[in-house]
C-alpha cells in the first residue's frame, strides 16, 4: 500500500502524488490526488479514485486517459511504471463511451454513444450493431467537413436530431426482433420513430436544398471527401474527436456482401440513401437515360414508403396477385349473381372501345389527327372509320405486344397523346392516339403498357397502373409547372412531389419540370410493379452498374512523374487517372498484386504486381494511411466467405490496414 | 419455309391416315381387354384434356380442405359434362382433330395453323370452346357452408394457393407447339416438335439425344435470316416458340444446330473481355496466360455480385446511316443501360453521352457480308433490331467494327448487358450438361454394347412434313411431336397402363412457361440407364450416375441388377427425347404405392424384379422398329410412326381411364 509514513509525516516508501482529473478533458474539472508508487496497478488506482471521489455512481465505463501520450490506460494489471507514468502525467478519469452525432447516409443526424477508447473498427461495429446493420466492416466514419463561414443571414433551420444515447444493447447476444423491429428500438415512441427513420427511405430532398449543397465540379473535388476518413485502428479519442462532435457514417468500401433485402431493412435503406445522394449530388455521374430510371425508382420507392406499405413478401409475387384478383372476383360473384358471371369475370378479357383521334406519320403527308372508332381487345388495337363499321374489317389492326409506348402529354395544354411504336415484320410503325382527357388517357395508356408486355387488361395490375398514371398526371399538374420554389418540407406528400427533387441539379438546369415528368413516367412503367425492397435493390444495382461506381479518388504523385495524378481505388483494382482530362491511364488489379508497402517517412506507397511490375506513389490529397487502409480493406473484404457468417476476423483487418502505429 | 402448301396439306392428310390406322391397331393389338376400342373423337379429346385431367389428378393428391375438395369435384364434374357434350357434338365430324386451340397464342399461331390444317380450323373454332374455359362454365356454386367466416385468413390463403394451382394447370392445358426443322452441320435436317414452354436449352438437350454429338457447351441453336443477312445464336434461356413466332409465314429463315465458340467465350476466357485494355497490345500476352483460378475469381467478381459487371468497352465504330449505304464513324461506349455515343464536340464523360440504343427491345445479330451488301468498311458487323422486324427497315441498326476481336467483344458485351446473370447461369447449366455427357460416354463403353445401330438420319414421317415450322393443329401436333420423340418408348408405357403415374411426374414440374421442362426426362434417363438424357445439374452424382434431381425420383437401381431383366436400351433410345415418359420401374412402383412416393432405394424390393421381368418381352419385341420406320415412312407401313402414335394413344387412354372411371 502506497503512502506509508513515519511519525514525522515523511513518506518512507517511494510513493508520490498523482493528480487525476475527473471528467472529459476539462482542466477546470474537479481533480483528486492520490498517493501512489510506481508499483501501483492501474486497477488499484481506479479503485482509489472512486473511493476518493466518494460519490455513488456507476463508474464501470470510466477509464483513465493520458493526455500527453494520447493513450487510454486500459490494462488494469499494468503498473504505472510499466506505462511509464510519472507525477507530471495529465490524467483524466472519464467515460469511455461518449455521445457523438452521426450524420447517417440518409443525411439525418443521430446522437448516440460511441466508444472513444476502442479502435474505430470496433466502435463502428458496435454502432452498426445498435443500428442493426450487418457487415460493419464496410462502413466507417469520417470527419464532418469544416463549415465555411458563409453568409450568416441564412440561418440554418433547427435540425431534428434523433437520440439513441439512452439505448443500451446487451452485449454478445444477437438483437431480438420485436414488433417488426429489433427489440431495443421498441422501448419508446421516440426510438421507434428513430427506427422508422433508419429503415424507411426518406422523401426526396427539396430541390432548392439540392442546388445549395456543394457538389464536386471536378475529379479533384471528389478527392476531398476521402481525405477525411478516420483511422480504423485507433480510437476516436486518439484522433481528436470530442464528445458531441459530428461525424459522418458512410459505406466506405464498395463491396457489399450478401445483401439481403428481406432481413436487413436498415442496411438496405442506408445503402440506397447513400447511392441516391451520390447521384443527386453528382458524386457519381450518369447519363440522362440512367438518371430517368433512378428518378423513377426514387419516385416509386417514395410512394411506397409514404403510403406506409411495409414490405409484404406476399405482394411480390405477381402470380399471386393474379390469383388474389381472380379469387376476390370469384368470391364476389359467388355471393349473389348467376354462375355465368363467374365465367365472364374469369375468361372474358375487358376491352376498351372509344372514339379516339389517330395520327399516323407518313412521309409526305400533312394529315393530322382523324377521328376513328378504336377497339382495344387483349393486346390488339383495331381501328375503324366509324362505329358502324366495327363488325367489319378494321382499317388497321396492330398487335401491341413488344411495342414501345411513349407518353406525349401536356397537362396544361390538355394534350394527352400516346405514341406507339409497333414492331412488325416490315419495321416499326408509328402511331399516335390522342385522348380527350386524363381519365381516358390513363385507361388506354395502362392498356397499351400492359399489352406491350404481352399482358391484357384482365391483368390484376391494370387498375393500379391506371391509378399510377393518374397520380403522375396530377403530379405534373400540381408540381410540374413550378420551379420548386413553393416551400416543401422534406416530407412532401406524393402528390406535391417535385420531379426536380429526383434528379441531379444539372438535369434541373437542362429540363423543365414538365419535360422531366413524362420521361420519369416512362421509365416508371418498367419498375411500377416492384416492392419497396426490390425497388431499393434495383436502385442499388443500377448504381453499381455505373462505370464509375465504387471508385474512391485520391491525388497522388507517381514516382518519376512530375505532375499530380489521380489514383482511383475500387474494390478490385487501382486506376491511374489523368488529373486534367479524366482519362484512365492504367489499371492494376488486386488479383495480380504481390505485396504493398508503405514508407511512412516519405509517405510513399509502393506496390508490386505480378511479373515484376512495380508502382510507387506518394499521396497528396489524403494521408497515405488512408490509401493503405483502402487497399488493405479491400483485400480483407475479398477474404470474406459466406460460410463464416457474421464473424469478423478483426485481427486480420487490423493487420492489413494497420502497421503504422510505430510512427 | 420454301415448301408449298400442298406439301403441308399432304402431310396433314398423311397424318390423318396414319391416325386412322393407328387407332385401329391400337384397339386390336395393344390394348388390354378391358379397354373398349376408343372412337377417334374420344381419343382426341383425351389428348386435348390430357393436361387438364392430370392437373386435376394432382389436385386430388393435395390435401385439400373441404372447400377445395368441393370445388375440384365441381370442376371435374363440369369437365366431364363438357367432355360428354363435346363428344356428342363432335362424333359426327371426322376431322375434329384438335381441341387444343391455343387460345392465347394469338394471331400468329392461327396463321400457321391455317397453313397446315386449314379445313379443320374453322370447325373447331366455331364449335368447340377452348377447353380451359369449360370447367368454369359449368361451375355450379360451390357450397358456401364449408367456409365459415371465422377462419378467414389462413383458409383464404390456402384456398388461394389451390386456386392458383388450378389456374396454372388450366393454362397448361393449352400449349402451343411447333414443328421445327433444324438444319444440321452436315446439311441434313431434323424436324422436332417444340412446345411453347421449351427453352433453347431444352431443344438443345433434345438435339443432343438425337445426334449423339459431344454435347459440349459450344453447341447452339442458331437462327439465320438469309434475306437480311444476319444471324445469331439463341440464348439458352430463350423461348424457342416465341422467337419463331416472329417469323413471317413465307420466311426463308432457318434454324441451325451447330457449334459456335463465341457463345460462351466470355466464360472460358473472361480476361479477353474484362481485362482487355482497349486494344493495348502489351496486355494481350499476359491475358492469354491467365490461370484457371484467376479466371474463376474474375467471373465470380463480374457475375456473382449484387449486380453484374458489364465489360468496359468503348471505341470508334462505323454506323450505317438510316436508309443509306454510307457509314459514319463515331465513338461508342457500352454501359449497362445501353450503347451511347459521344456527340460531336463533346467529351466522353457520362454527362455528355447521348444514348444510341437500349437493349430492352432489341436482339443482337451478326451481320454477314455487309461489305458487299451495304458497302460496309469491313465485314465485322453487328446488327441490332427488334425481334419482330423481318424485312429491311430503317429501324435496324448496323454497326461495323475494325476487326473480329472487337466485334466479338461488342457482341458479347451487349449480350452481357442485355441478359446479365442469366447468361452465366446458362453457361453453368451447359457445362453441367456437357460434363454429364462426357461421363456418359465413359460409362457407355463399360456397359454392354448397344444392340442396334443408331438411326441417326431419323427420316421420320414428320420429316416429310415439309414446313419448317408449320403450326400443326393441336392434338395432331401433340401426337406428331411425341411420336417423333418417343420412338422407343412404347414399351415403357405398357407396364404402366392404367396407372396414374404418367400424370404424376408431369404434375410435378408445373411449369410457368419459363421453367425448363420436366423431370420425367431425367427419370427416363436415370432408370433407362442407356440414354444420355441426364439431369443437367447432377454434377456431383456419385459413381458416375446422375443423381436424381427430384426427390420423388427413385435412385437408379444398380445396373448389374437390371442387366438381366432389361437389356441396355439400344442407342435409339436416346432418340427418344427427354421430356417424356417414365421408364419401366417407376410405373410399377407407382402402381404399388398408389402414389408418386419415392420408391425404396437401390436394392429394389422383390416386387420390382418380377415386374421388370414381365416388361422384358415387350421390350424385346420392338427393336426392329427404327429401321423399318426409316425404310417405310409412308402411312400404310409406317412401323415407327405407328409405334409412336400408339405410345401416345396409350398415354392418352391411360390418363383418360384413370380420370374417367
Amino acid at each position: 500500500m502506497a503512502g506509508m509514513k513515519t511519525a514525522t509525516g515523511d513518506y518512507i516508501d517511494s510513493s508520490w502524488e498523482l493528480r487525476v482529473f475527473v471528467g472529459e478533458e476539462d482542466p477546470e474539472a474537479e481533480s483528486v490526488t492520490l498517493r501512489v508508487t510506481g508499483e501501483s496497478h492501474i486497477g488499484g488506482v481506479l479503485l482509489k479514485i472512486v473511493e476518493e471521489i466518494n460519490r455513488k455512481q456507476d463508474w464501470s465505463d470510466h477509464a483513465i486517459w493520458w493526455e500527453q501520450k494520447r493513450q487510454w490506460l486500459l490494462q488494469t494489471h499494468w503498473t504505472l511504471d510499466k506505462y511509464g507514468i510519472l507525477a507530471d502525467a495529465r490524467l483524466f478519469f472519464g467515460p469511455q463511451h461518449r455521445p457523438v452525432i452521426l450524420r447517417l447516409p440518409n443525411r439525418r443526424a443521430l446522437r448516440l454513444r460511441a466508444s472513444f477508447s476502442r479502435p474505430l473498427f470496433q466502435a463502428v461495429a458496435a454502432v452498426c450493431r445498435l443500428l442493426s446493420i450487418r457487415h460493419p466492416e464496410e462502413m466507417s466514419l469520417l470527419r464532418a467537413p469544416e463549415k465555411k463561414e458563409k453568409k450568416k443571414k441564412e440561418k440554418e433551420p433547427e435540425e431534428e436530431v434523433y437520440d439513441l444515447t439512452k439505448v443500451v444493447l446487451a452485449g454478445g447476444v444477437a438483437p431480438v426482433s420485436f414488433r417488426g423491429m429489433p427489440a431495443h428500438f421498441s422501448d419508446s415512441a421516440q426510438t421507434e420513430a428513430c427506427y422508422r427513420m433508419l429503415s424507411r427511405p426518406l422523401a426526396p430532398p427539396d430541390p432548392l436544398l439540392l442546388q445549395r449543397l456543394p457538389r464536386p465540379s471536378s475529379l479533384l473535388d471528389k478527392t476531398q471527401l476521402h481525405s477525411r476518413w478516420l483511422d480504423s485502428s485507433r480510437c476516436l479519442m486518439q484522433q481528436g474527436v470530442k464528445a458531441g462532435d459530428m461525424l459522418w457514417l458512410r459505406f466506405k468500401y464498395y463491396s457489399f456482401f450478401d445483401l439481403d433485402p428481406k432481413t436487413e431493412p436498415v442496411r438496405l435503406t442506408q445503402l440506397y440513401e447513400q447511392a441516391r445522394w451520390d447521384l443527386l449530388l453528382e458524386e457519381i455521374d450518369c447519363t440522362e437515360e440512367e438518371m430517368m430510371v433512378f428518378a423513377a425508382l426514387q419516385y416509386h420507392i417514395n410512394k411506397l414508403s409514404q403510403s406506409g406499405e411495409v414490405d409484404e413478401p406476399a405482394g411480390t409475387d405477381p402470380g399471386l396477385d393474379d390469383l388474389d384478383a381472380a379469387l376476390s372476383n370469384l368470391e364476389v360473384k359467388l355471393e349473389g349473381s348467376a354462375p355465368t358471371d363467374v365465367l365472364d369475370s374469369l375468361t372474358t378479357i375487358p376491352e376498351l372501345k372509344d372514339h379516339l383521334r389517330i395520327f399516323r406519320p407518313r412521309k409526305l403527308t400533312l394529315k393530322g389527327y382523324r377521328q376513328h372508332w378504336v377497339v382495344f381487345k387483349e393486346t390488339t388495337l383495331s381501328y375503324y372509320k366509324s362505329q358502324d363499321e366495327a363488325p367489319g374489317d378494321p382499317i388497321q389492326q396492330l398487335n401491341l405486344k413488344g411495342c414501345e409506348v411513349v407518353p406525349d402529354v401536356n397537362v396544361s395544354g390538355q394534350k394527352f397523346c400516346i405514341k406507339l411504336l409497333v414492331p412488325s415484320p416490315e419495321g416499326m410503325s408509328e402511331i399516335y392516339l390522342r385522348c380527350q382527357d386524363e381519365q381516358q388517357y390513363a385507361r388506354w395508356m395502362a392498356g397499351c403498357r400492359l399489352a406491350s408486355k404481352g399482358r391484357t387488361m384482365a391483368d390484376s395490375s391494370y387498375s393500379s397502373e391506371v391509378q399510377a398514371i393518374l397520380a403522375f398526371l396530377s403530379l405534373q399538374r400540381t408540381g410540374g409547372g413550378g420551379s420548386g420554389n413553393h416551400s416543401q418540407g422534406p416530407d412532401a406528400s406524393a402528390e406535391g412531389l417535385n420531379p426536380y427533387g429526383l434528379v441531379a441539379p444539372r438535369f434541373q438546369r437542362k429540363f423543365k419540370a414538365k419535360q422531366l415528368t413524362p420521361r420519369i413516367l416512362e421509365a416508371h412503367q418498367n419498375v411500377a410493379q416492384l416492392s419497396l425492397s426490390e425497388a431499393q435493390l434495383r436502385f442499388i444495382q443500377a448504381w453499381q452498374s455505373l462505370p464509375d461506381f465504387g471508385i474512391s479518388y485520391v491525388v497522388v504523385r507517381f514516382k518519376g512523374s512530375r505532375k499530380d495524378e489521380i489514383l482511383g481505388i475500387a474494390n478490385n483494382r487501382l486506376i491511374r487517372i489523368d488529373l486534367a482530362v479524366g482519362d484512365v491511364v492504367k489499371t492494376w488489379r488486386f488479383s495480380n498484386m504481390r505485396q504493398w508497402n508503405v514508407n511512412w517517412d516519405i509517405r510513399q506507397v509502393a506496390i508490386e504486381f505480378d511479373e515484376h511490375i512495380n508502382v510507387a506513389f506518394s499521396c497528396v490529397s489524403a494521408s497515405c494511411r488512408i490509401v493503405h487502409e483502402y487497399i488493405g480493406g479491400y483485400i480483407f473484404l475479398s477474404t470474406r466467405e459466406r460460410a463464416r457468417g457474421e464473424e469478423l476476423d478483426e485481427d486480420l483487418f487490423l493487420q492489413l490496414t494497420g502497421g503504422h502505429e510505430a510512427f | 419455309m420454301g415448301e408449298s402448301n400442298e406439301d403441308i396439306d399432304q402431310m396433314f392428310s398423311n397424318l390423318l391416315g396414319e391416325m386412322d390406322l393407328l387407332t385401329q391397331s391400337l384397339g386390336v393389338d395393344t390394348l388390354p381387354p378391358p379397354e373398349p376400342k376408343p372412337p377417334r373423337a374420344e381419343f382426341n379429346y383425351s389428348v386435348g384434356f390430357k393436361d387438364l385431367n392430370e392437373s386435376l389428378n394432382a389436385l386430388e393428391d393435395q390435401d385439400l380442405d373441404a372447400l377445395m375438395a368441393d370445388l375440384v369435384a365441381d370442376i371435374r364434374e363440369a369437365e366431364q359434362r363438357t367432355i360428354q357434350a363435346q363428344k356428342e357434338s363432335s362424333q359426327s365430324r371426322p376431322y375434329s382433330a384438335s381441341l387444343d386451340v391455343p387460345s392465347f397464342s394469338g394471331a400468329a399461331s392461327l396463321g400457321y395453323a391455317a397453313n397446315v390444317a386449314a379445313p379443320s380450323i374453322s370447325q373447331y373454332e366455331d364449335d368447340l370452346p377452348p377447353p380451359p374455359a369449360d370447367p368454369m362454365l359449368d361451375l355450379p356454386l360451390p357450397p358456401p357452408a364449408p367456409e365459415p367466416l371465422s377462419q378467414e385468413e389462413e383458409e383464404a390463403q390456402a384456398k388461394a394457393d389451390k386456386i392458383k394451382l388450378a389456374l396454372e394447370k388450366l393454362k397448361e392445358a393449352k400449349v402451343k407447339k411447333l414443328v421445327v426443322k433444324v438444319h444440321m452441320n452436315d446439311n441434313s435436317t431434323k424436324s422436332l416438335m417444340v412446345d411453347e414452354r421449351q427453352l433453347a436449352r431444352d431443344v438443345l438437350d433434345n438435339l443432343f439425344e438425337k445426334t449423339h454429338c459431344d454435347c459440349n457447351v459450344d453447341w447452339c441453336l442458331y437462327e439465320i435470316y438469309p434475306e437480311l443477312q444476319i444471324e445469331r445464336f439463341f440464348e439458352d434461356h430463350e423461348n424457342v416458340v416465341e422467337v419463331l413466332s416472329d417469323w413471317t409465314r413465307d420466311t426463308e429463315n432457318k434454324v441451325l444446330f451447330l457449334e459456335k465458340e463465341e457463345k460462351y467465350a466470355v466464360f472460358k476466357n473472361p480476361q479477353n473481355f474484362y481485362l482487355d485494355n482497349k486494344g493495348k497490345k502489351e496486355n494481350k500476352e499476359t491475358n492469354e496466360k491467365m490461370n484457371a483460378k484467376n479466371k474463376e475469381s474474375l467471373l465470380e467478381e463480374s457475375f456473382c455480385g449484387t449486380s453484374i459487371i458489364v465489360p468496359e468497352l468503348e471505341g470508334a465504330l462505323y454506323l450505317k446511316e438510316d436508309g443509306k449505304k454510307s457509314w459514319k464513324r463515331r465513338y461508342f461506349l457500352l454501359r449497362a443501360s445501353g450503347i451511347y455515343y459521344v456527340p460531336k464536340g463533346k467529351t466522353k464523360t457520362s454527362r455528355d453521352l447521348a444514348c444510341f440504343i437500349q437493349f430492352e427491345n432489341v436482339n443482337i445479330y451478326y451481320g454477314i457480308q455487309c461489305k458487299m451488301k451495304y458497302k460496309a468498311p469491313t465485314d465485322y458487323c453487328f446488327v441490332l433490331k427488334h425481334p419482330q422486324i423481318q424485312k429491311e427497315s430503317q429501324y435496324i441498326k448496323y454497326l461495323c467494327c475494325d476487326d473480329a476481336r472487337m466485334l466479338n467483344q461488342w457482341v458479347t458485351g451487349i449480350r452481357i448487358a442485355k441478359y446479365g446473370k442469366t447468361l452465366y447461369d446458362n453457361y453453368q447449366r451447359a457445362m453441367a450438361r456437357a460434363g454429364l455427357a462426357s461421363r456418359w460416354t465413359n460409362l457407355g463403353t463399360v456397359n454392354a454394347a448397344p444392340p442396334a445401330p443408331p438411326s441417326t438420319g431419323v427420316k421420320t414421317g414428320t420429316t416429310q412434313a415439309n414446313g419448317q415450322i408449320p403450326q400443326a393443329a393441336h392434338s395432331m401436333s401433340t401426337v406428331l411431336g411425341e411420336a417423333q420423340r418417343h420412338v422407343e418408348t412404347t414399351k415403357d408405357k405398357k407396364p404402366g397402363l392404367g396407372s396414374h403415374d404418367p400424370g404424376a411426374p408431369r404434375a410435378q414440374p408445373l411449369p410457368k412457361s419459363s421453367l425448363p421442362p420436366p423431370p420425367p426426362m431425367r427419370r427416363s434417363s436415370d432408370v433407362g440407364c442407356g440414354s444420355p438424357g441426364m439431369p443437367p445439374k447432377a454434377k456431383g452424382a456419385a459413381a458416375g450416375f446422375p443423381a436424381p434431381p427430384l426427390d420423388l425420383l427413385p435412385p437408379p437401381p444398380p445396373p448389374p441388377l437390371e442387366d438381366d431383366d432389361l437389356p441396355p436400351p439400344p442407342p435409339d433410345f436416346s432418340d427418344a427425347p427427354p421430356d417424356f415418359v417414365p421408364p419401366p420401374p417407376p410405373p410399377s412402383f407407382a402402381v404399388d404405392a398408389g402414389s408418386s412416393l419415392p420408391p425404396p432405394p437401390p436394392p429394389p424390393p422383390p416386387a420390382l424384379a418380377p415386374e421388370a421381368a414381365k416388361q422384358t418381352p415387350v421390350v424385346v419385341k420392338r427393336p426392329p422398329a427404327p429401321p423399318k420406320r426409316q425404310a417405310n415412312p409412308g402411312p400404310p407401313g409406317g412401323g415407327g410412326g405407328e409405334q409412336d402414335f400408339m405410345s401416345d394413344l396409350m398415354k392418352a387412354l391411360q390418363k383418360k381411364r384413370s380420370n374417367m372411371p
